[in-house]
């Protein structure tokens, strides 16, 4: 059913990223389309403003008429990120137990290369004078050692007034049994500073591990009042235009939360950037027919890998942001510092390295003759005849193949006594394999193995290098759906509403009583009712996951183990332990349930999912397997499998048809993205046109 | 045999490949095993190893344990010489065949690709006990090995996939706590993982692919280390540091003697000068000292070199049989491990004048205490490292700080600290304060790294505390006008209201619930003279508490309001102009 243009409804999807703001834009009758913007880091609101009079202006509305229109925005920020990566966060002050103020600061004492002495500490996000410690004690069951010094709290807020602090974190020892110190600490602080934004341990992370929890409130405070300003800044804005639809935010764990929610738990939004990918990777997989996938999104300076199994994004407890510890759930994302900026060079041992050095968006790679001198991985594309000088970017950007060459000559040719092309295939080749690698840490790392997936390739460069991880990989099937230069934002669209929940609750499992269990779980799924009903979820459309972190006794890690809800309120704790087992099998190789060993109960999690409605993904024209009509000329370009070059032919990737075939070695160029279709695999553009590249037989 | 071509690129992704491997099985270790020495500090390595035992890569979560494997590797390939098959699982504490330590128990595994052996993966943790006369491990009164730890020189414990329950009971009948077979365990499990993905990789490459790129990846490696070292002048350079205190002999003093030699792309370490051997369990290894000698070494080279064969072959180490640092059958030897720090410090003092720019100043001494007892919350035994008390600072270099409460050198960083609730949920002590320790820095244009002090209230019953480490006597050193780090030592103030220093290799029984610990770990050694040091940055760690008033004025001539914190530079200029 199309409705008229009068009728039409939208629903955007916005994801910020450091150079580009991707769009993406879903018509009630079932379009869909894709554009990118400059960002402006200053005030990222302006340019998503700017966006849609954009887009505004593709469809001949009004920047008005348009934002009237738009029912859901999905947005994805990255201001929590760049305000902790360039430390331009809140002045927050840290209110802490005595003896301990340190802990933020001495991250448990590690040096990440432990042979560098010129590796420094990171810069704690509280300075230690600001850090302030205050007698008061709970033991490690939540007893009383010593009462809570109230005159300790407010001389600390006396402190944090003179000296500008405008965001406190709280965080006592072993809070994660009783909050009671921290609640009586965090009403005196909230009375004496109300325009300060506070974050307490045992509403962020009431979970064990000190450490874990210092961090993590401190960097939910930091973040706070940026974040907050932002959301402010961007909700009157978009209600300024005209637009009076839900907005959503992206949360680092891959679900969206509202306005509201998300500014009172800024830190989970901290890795929320490519969290959105997966989803859209997720759904363009299974209209290929896979449940499960990996995904690779290669941009500029970075490559992110994950893996979707069973339809879901993988979720892990905790990681890190600039080697500062968040313990909040995060999609299992593996970033690497591997992207089409990433700079080439030989060291004194005669080796070929590929980044992590960037040249980024400015200068960039040497073929966009914007002053950069170092060969990248898009200039070995260039050399190797991947990338269409006169194409790029759908022809608006010119590249200099003379520049590619020159500077892949001196600096990586030379050295290793190659010719031009060579170092480029050896560019390409090191590149690949250490994108391999990032593949390997998010399945060989956790017991998977990567030839039971196929991939899905994302960003604007992935396309050319899907083939080369694969092949190393031994993957059988790579996908490129037809939006992946702009997955992200296509995958906002495609997200659920969610809030997680963790309690502390140690605990022999064989004397845990199971009344004990259930009334935990539904005291969390009950916090997540609420919050979802308040956002207008219907009560059909909410769904509660239950996790265990489950470990043999004296174990000191954790194995998280999904559980039913009907297993939790029938006491089934066979099933769960019978779980358990398998998960620790899988995981590290061998389990002990026919030793009889202790299992111990740690942590209870719950997931509370708010399914939104999400719109179908569109189909394209049907054609026959020749694709012929689409071939635009041949070009000479370089086939990994042979080991030389050959004419390639070069398809027009928009007039492709669903049912066309390519056999490889061609390419495929569409405005945003070129795919290369090696030697040894065949491409099929499927219903939805995402090109569904096989290994052939051999 | 046909000539293989070699592939410079493949070489390049064979070293990233190898190194995957290694950490993999490193956090299928970190995340399964049981005692807070493996799975909180990470006390253990893993490493995979040629057929012939050579080292491919390894990761070195604390490298004074690493470089012992591949010569134990050896040494099994040569033993078990055509008695080696798939299933296999070796296990080799032994110190008199190569081991460093013997709580350090590893686990080797041999891997096959259909019948032909291809290589070894091993992971050797510190076990929460190996036996012997005092729980934990550590007994300052040895004398002999016996009166320190079960030997367990390389035994097969699973043949062709099957169980050796006879060998198998045998070691555990002498071990006095079960979790450490459970953490065996993990160690093999360890092993397998590596196992399966070195099999996968060769498979993948071919075996004569495999072994001609691996050679290539030696030669590579050799070649980037020998750079490293033709940038050291030519010349032989001498250095040397004290031991202080066997166990036995209080005040006695032992000298560690070492001579450097640079020669083209070659350096030759030789200890031929050290003292002789003690009585008690103050002494060294052939490949404790081996580790702690490369360890520190490694430091002053750049720290991307892969880790294998080739990066040794350069190093050449020479150390008396009947030393200190290479005592002969059947002595004790539980500390060798720990002579690493001082041994650092004799080759820092030996290079510091030719390779200024790449040395630090001394580094915090180790002085560690192990505490095990009941805990009638869980009836049960707990043994427990503390590692959080012991991490001193590292020295500073010409152009930065040292490392503030990043502990022994011979860890550099790669062990952690317990989680405080952790610690109080493992064992039934209770934390009452680690925080860094106000003026433990030594002064300098750059400052030591910081140490700390750390405080906890015992708990539960028949706890015995043993205490091993140094410092107490000489500080960590400063370097070219730096100042000396402060000392550590360890204090208790049993509830009777008395206090008494431990010594530095001590064995405590029956220490009484209620009783308050305090140790304090020292700073590392300055660099350079301390008025050079921007008065602001004075300034601003006298306002975090890290410098005192005092120390600002007396040892880094800066004033500093006492209100304000900001300096007072009329009156620093004039404390400043005195100095000079």
């Amino acid at each position: 059913m199309t409705t008229t243009a009068a009728h039409r409804t939208y629903k955007l999807g916005i994801d910020v990223g450091g150079t580009f703001t991707d769009f993406f834009l879903w018509t009630s009758d079932g379009e869909v389309r894709g554009y990118k913007t400059l960002s402006t880091p200053k005030d990222p609101s302006v340019g998503v403003l700017e966006g849609i009079a954009t887009i505004a202006r593709t469809l001949s509305l009004t920047p008005g008429e348009l934002a009237r229109r738009i029912t859901t925005i999905v947005h994805g920020t990255t201001v929590t990120t760049n305000a902790t990566l360039t430390r331009r966060g809140a002045k927050t002050g840290l209110i802490t137990t005595q003896g301990v103020r340190d802990a933020l600061e001495m991250r448990r004492g590690i040096r990440e290369d432990q042979y560098d002495n010129h590796l420094l500490n990171v810069q704690p996000l509280v300075p230690r004078y600001l850090r302030r410690a205050v007698p008061g004690r709970l033991d490690w069951r939540g007893a009383e050692v010593a009462p809570l010094d109230l005159a300790g709290v407010r001389e600390a807020v006396t402190l944090f007034r003179n000296e500008g602090v405008t965001a406190v974190a709280i965080c006592f020892m072993n809070a994660f049994v009783s909050a009671a110190h921290e609640r009586a600490a965090a009403e005196v602080v909230r009375r004496e500073m109300p325009s300060a934004f506070v974050s307490v341990s045992s509403e962020v992370l009431p979970a064990i591990r000190f450490y874990n929890r210092v961090s993590t409130t401190t960097l939910d405070a930091f973040v706070g009042p940026v974040l907050r300003d932002y959301l402010r800044s961007l909700t009157s804005r978009l209600l300024e235009a005209g637009f009076a639809g839900a907005l959503l935010i992206m949360q680092s764990s891959g679900g969206v939360a509202l306005p509201d929610a998300t500014a009172r738990r800024p830190a989970g939004t901290l890795l929320s950037g490519p969290a959105a990918a997966p989803r859209a990777a997720a759904a363009y997989a299974r209209a290929s027919g896979f449940s499960d996938c990996l995904v690779v999104d290669m941009g500029g300076t970075s490559f992110d890998a994950s893996l979707v199994r069973g339809g879901q994004v993988e979720l892990k407890p905790e990681g890190d942001i600039a080697r500062l510890r968040i313990a909040l759930p995060m999609l299992d994302i593996v970033t690497i510092g591997a992207g089409g900026g990433s700079i080439g060079r030989v060291d004194s041992g005669g080796l070929l390295r590929m980044g992590p050095e960037s040249a980024g968006a400015d200068p960039g790679p040497a073929c966009y003759g914007r002053g950069g001198q170092v060969p990248t991985c898009t200039d070995a594309n260039v050399v190797l005849g991947y990338l269409d000088p006169e194409y790029f970017a759908g022809g608006e950007m010119r590249l200099d193949a003379e520049r590619a060459r020159a500077v892949v000559a001196e600096h990586v040719a030379t050295p290793l006594g190659l010719d031009a092309e060579r170092a480029a295939v050896g560019m390409y080749r090191v590149i690949s394999a250490n994108m391999a690698h990032g593949v390997r840490e998010i399945t060989v790392k956790r017991g998977l193995d990567p030839r039971e997936f196929p991939m899905v390739v994302a960003g604007g460069a992935g396309a050319l290098h899907g083939c080369a991880i694969a092949s190393e990989l031994d993957i059988p099937v790579v996908l490129v759906p037809p939006v992946a230069s702009v997955l992200c934002a296509a995958g906002m669209l495609l997200t659920d509403q969610q809030h997680d929940f963790v309690r502390s609750c140690i605990a022999r499992f064989s004397e845990l009583d199971p009344k004990r269990l259930e009334a935990l779980v539904l005291e969390m799924a009950e916090q997540g009712q609420g919050q979802l009903r308040r956002a207008d979820v219907p009560q059909d459309r909410i769904e509660h996951l239950v996790a265990l972190d489950l470990r043999y006794l004296k174990q000191y890690h954790e194995v998280t183990v999904p559980v039913s809800l009907e297993a939790v309120r029938a006491g089934d704790f066979g099933a769960m332990l019978a779980e358990f087992h398998r998960e620790h099998d899988r995981l590290y190789g061998y389990e002990l349930s026919t030793e009889g060993t202790g299992v111990e109960l740690i942590n209870v999690r719950v997931r509370s999912i708010g399914h939104t409605d999400k719109p179908q993904l569109p189909r394209i024209a049907a054609g026959s397997s020749d694709a012929s009509v689409a071939l635009k000329r041949r070009r000479r370009a370089f086939v990994p499998e042979l080991d030389r070059f050959e004419d390639l032919p070069v398809y027009d990737g928009h007039r492709l048809l669903a049912g066309n075939t390519i056999e490889g070695p061609a390419l495929i160029e569409r405005t945003d993205t070129t795919i290369l279709v090696s030697a040894a695999y065949a491409a099929r553009v499927d219903d939805h046109g995402t090109c569904v590249v096989r290994r052939r037989a051999p | 045999m046909s000539e293989q071509p070699i592939d410079q690129v493949l070489v390049s992704i064979l070293g990233r490949a190898l190194r995957a491997i290694t950490d993999e099985m490193s956090v299928s270790m970190e995340r399964s095993s049981r005692s807070p020495i493996l799975c909180e500090a990470r006390d253990f390595v893993t490493g995979l190893y040629d057929a012939d035992g050579r080292m491919l890569e390894q990761t070195e979560n604390l490298p004074i344990l690493s470089f012992s494997l591949s010569p134990v590797c050896q040494h099994i390939a040569r033993k078990f010489a055509g008695d080696v098959y798939p299933g296999d699982v070796f296990f080799h504490n032994d110190v008199f065949s190569f081991g460093n330590q013997n709580n350090d128990l590893a686990a080797f595994k041999p891997i096959f690709l259909g019948e032909t052996l291809i290589g070894w993966a091993a992971c050797k943790g510190h076990q929460a006990d190996i036996g012997g006369a005092v729980r934990g491990g550590y007994n300052p009164n040895a004398k002999e090995v016996w009166q320190e730890a079960i030997r367990i020189p390389a035994v097969k414990v699973y043949e062709r996939g099957k169980l050796r329950r006879d060998v198998w009971d045998l070691i555990f009948a002498n071990i006095r706590l079960p979790i450490v077979q459970e953490d065996m365990r993990a160690e093999i499990g360890s092993c397998t993982v590596g196992e399966r993905r070195l099999r996968a990789l060769v498979e993948k490459h071919g075996l004569l692919r495999f072994e001609a790129h691996k050679r290539a990846l030696f030669d590579s490696t050799r070649r980037l280390m020998e750079a490293e070292i033709r940038s050291i002048p030519n010349g032989t350079y001498h250095g040397e540091s004290t031991v202080y205190f066997d166990g036995h002999h209080p005040g006695s003093r032992h000298k560690i003697r070492v001579t450097i030699t640079v020669e083209g792309g070659h350096i030759r370490f030789d200890y031929a000068g050290t003292d002789k051997q003690t009585e008690g369990f103050v002494n060294g290894t052939y490949t404790s000292t081996a580790s702690a000698t490369i360890l520190t070494f490694l430091q002053m080279v750049s720290p991307s070199i892969p880790h294998n064969q080739g990066m040794v072959e350069p190093i050449e180490i020479v150390i008396p049989e009947g030393t200190l640092l290479n005592a002969a059958y059947p002595a004790a030897t539980t500390f060798g491990n720990h002579l690493c720090p001082p041994n650092a410090d004799a080759i820092i003092r030996a290079l510091s004048p030719v390779i200024p720019d790449r040395v630090t100043a001394g580094w915090n001494q180790l002085l560690c205490s192990l505490s095990t007892g009941h805990d009638p919350r869980k009836h049960d035994t707990y043994v427990d490292i503390l590692f959080m008390g012991l991490k001193g600072g590292s020295g500073a270099t010409a152009d930065c700080d040292g490392y503030d409460h990043i502990g022994m050198i011979d860890a550099s960083g790669g062990v952690l600290d317990q989680d405080y609730e952790m610690f109080e949920q493992m064992t039934p002590h209770r934390l009452v304060s680690h925080e860094y320790l106000v003026d433990s820095a030594g002064a300098g244009k750059h400052r030591g790294g910081l140490g700390v002090e750390t405080r906890y209230v015992v708990g539960g019953d028949d706890t015995q505390l043993v205490t091993f480490g140094d410092g107490d006597i000489e500080p960590a050193f400063g370097l070219f006008g730096g100042g000396d780090g402060s000392l550590n030592y360890i204090e208790l103030h049993t509830p009777d209201g008395r206090r008494s220093r431990t010594t530095t290799k001590d064995h405590l029984h029956g220490v009484p619930a209620g009783t308050l610990y305090v140790q304090q770990a020292g700073g590392g050694g300055g660099y350079g003279p301390a008025q050079e040091r921007p008065a602001e940055i004075v300034a601003r760690e006298v306002r975090d508490e890290i410098v005192s008033a005092p120390a600002a004025r007396d040892l880094y001539a800066v004033a500093v309001d006492p209100v304000t914190f900001a300096v007072d530079h009329h009156e620093t200029a004039r404390l400043r102009a005195k100095r000079t």
